[in-house]
């Protein structure tokens, strides 16, 4: 699904948020991405959202190199790459359905199609009713879940969350990671960037450790299938 | 090129189906639809500024507008001061009626003269009283002091500065007539101050349709980076440029639509204000003058040009602005 082959990301005044990172995420693999704030984290996610390109080596993404992927293909690489972020990313002035159904729409659906699964994906991460509210009317924990809702109602082939409990309480927590095992199961690949442990050792997934950029730990630690 | 290889993309997951042709055009359609539909009602979440700048574009639009319609009535007038192209031959006194009709015969060989009428100096006399309003006074003369005239229409050839001075040089040569009258010179300078002020209205024009673009151009601008964050998570969830910049698009050309609304609202109550003053005007002189306004095609042109150019400036900033906007 995902392949790093000796990626580094260098910014400007030669600051390296990534340097020589190697991986292989497989399809159906669900793992964490761990390490200290600034470790480079996000640069990686970053990196496979095609947010940013690689300074060197080559991503691919399902047979696709990315470092060639021309700017005008991104928009339709991203609509196979379901997105969580911390901050939610909500569209504040649209109702909790029209934000779900953004990506719907932009790929052409009909608006009964758009709602109809637009309230599936709701009723999957147990917002069903909460459809017509405003995401300014919602929980830390609702906001997050209308993103996941938003993230896999094209279904996905791969999701990517940028620390997705970093607001919530351990409860609401536990309760999204749940929500990323369930859709692993269902065949998502899931790539999950954060810094707590503790949720990690809870879920016993392959966990990519980086430290200043790199690569320190590629621990596979009980994946599902093994 | 992803595009192509969906296909491959997808080979991991329980996507579901495709959008067919049929099914990706109608509701393309409706998008657009709704997309014109609600960039006017966003227009209106920010009722003030949305008034203020569509009265600047109406204020800038009328402009042109009026001059318009001030060339178009000038021109008019000007077409009705053609019979002052016609000569006036005023004949010797006591012409006899015998040798102004041989005069007229001769002057209808002419090949720069159209029509020649005759107005005996009894006509002239009874036209005078009635136009003068000296009618009383006029009764006490013991003989009519006015001469026949002969009102030459020259062929349309004939009616150029050349031309006509060519005739009139012929006409004083002729016997039995006593004086040519022709008033085309102060019509050729008219003209030429006309042909003049012309330029300079589209000059004008010019300018301000420039100002208009700028207007909107920088009402996009502003409007693009107020929605910058919502623009970043479209583009996050695989909106490609046209699908973000159409609704900007629509925006632009609502701009240019009403604010052409307002410039012929302006320009049909600037009309409807100078029309009783005009009339009182022309009044004094007898006559009769009704301000003409921008016709139908006028008023579409003037509109569909606004909104064009509202599109136009909208797009200039979409580029300009929307397509560097990159998710952080």
């Amino acid at each position: 699904m995902i392949l790093f082959e000796d990626v580094s990301k260098v910014y400007p005044e030669d600051y390296i948020a990534l340097n020589q990172v190697n991986f292989h995420l497989k399809q159906g693999e669900m793992a964490f991405l761990t390490g200290h704030s600034g470790s480079g984290k996000s640069t990686l996610l970053r990196l496979i959202s095609l947010m940013e390109r690689p300074t060197t080596g080559r991503i691919i993404l399902d047979g696709n190199d990315l470092s060639h992927i021309k700017g005008n293909d991104i928009p339709y690489l991203r609509r196979h790459i379901g997105m969580i972020f911390q901050e939610h990313r909500l569209l504040m002035n649209r109702t909790v359905l029209d934000n779900v159904g953004l990506p719907l729409l932009i790929e052409g659906y009909s608006r009964y199609e758009i709602k109809r699964r637009s309230l599936a994906a709701l009723d999957k991460v147990g917002l069903s009713g909460k459809e017509e509210s405003f995401p300014i009317h919602l929980s830390g924990g609702e906001q997050q879940r209308v993103g996941i809702a938003r993230a896999i109602i094209n279904q996905p082939p791969l999701l990517l969350a940028d620390e997705p409990t970093g607001n919530l309480d351990p409860k609401l927590s536990l309760e999204i990671l749940d929500l990323f095992k369930s859709l692993n199961e269902y065949g998502m690949s899931v790539l999950i960037a954060t810094h707590d442990l503790g949720l990690i050792a809870k879920m016993r997934y392959r966990t990519l450790t980086i430290k200043e950029g790199e690569m320190i730990n590629d621990g596979l630690l009980r994946q599902r299938n093994d | 090129m992803i595009k192509k290889n969906t296909n491959k993309i997808l080979s991991g997951s329980a996507r579901i189906k495709k959008v067919s042709f049929l099914g990706r055009l109608s509701t393309t359609i409706q998008q657009h639809t709704e997309q014109f539909f609600s960039s006017f009602m966003e227009l209106w979440k920010t009722p003030f500024s949305t008034l203020m700048t569509i009265l600047v574009l109406g204020l800038a639009l009328s402009l042109p507008s009026i001059f318009q319609v001030a060339y178009k009535n000038i021109e008019r007038v000007n077409g009705q001061w053609d019979s002052a192209s016609e000569v006036s031959l005023f004949l010797d006194k006591g012409l006899s009626q015998q040798r102004v009709q041989v005069l007229i015969n001769k002057l209808g060989l002419y090949e720069d003269i159209e029509t020649v009428t005759y107005i005996t100096s009894h006509q002239a006399l009874e036209e005078f009283k009635a136009m003068s309003g000296f009618s009383k006074a006029l009764d006490y003369l013991s003989e009519n002091p006015l001469p026949g005239v002969l009102v030459v229409v020259p062929t349309e050839k004939a009616k150029n500065s050349a031309g006509s001075k060519l005739l009139v040089a012929k006409l004083q040569r002729e016997a039995d007539i006593d004086f040519v009258k022709v008033d085309s010179d102060w019509i050729e300078k008219l003209q030429a101050i006309l042909s003049l002020v012309v330029d300079m209205v589209f000059a004008v024009a010019v300018l301000l349709l420039m100002a208009v673009l700028l207007i909107v151009s920088n009402t996009i601008r502003l409007n693009i980076l107020n929605q910058r964050a919502e623009i970043e998570v479209l583009k996050l969830v695989g909106a490609t440029n046209s699908f973000i910049q159409r609704p900007f698009l629509y925006i632009g050309a609502w701009y240019g639509l009403l604010g052409g609304g307002i410039a012929l609202l302006l320009t049909f109550s600037m009309v409807q204000w100078l029309q009783s003053g005009v009339a009182n005007l022309v009044g004094l002189y007898q006559s009769q003058f009704n301000i003409l306004m921008l016709n139908l095609e006028e008023a579409i042109i003037l509109v569909g040009l606004s909104t064009f150019l509202g599109f136009i400036a909208a797009y200039i900033s979409v580029k300009q602005y929307l397509v560097k906007i990159e998710p952080k």
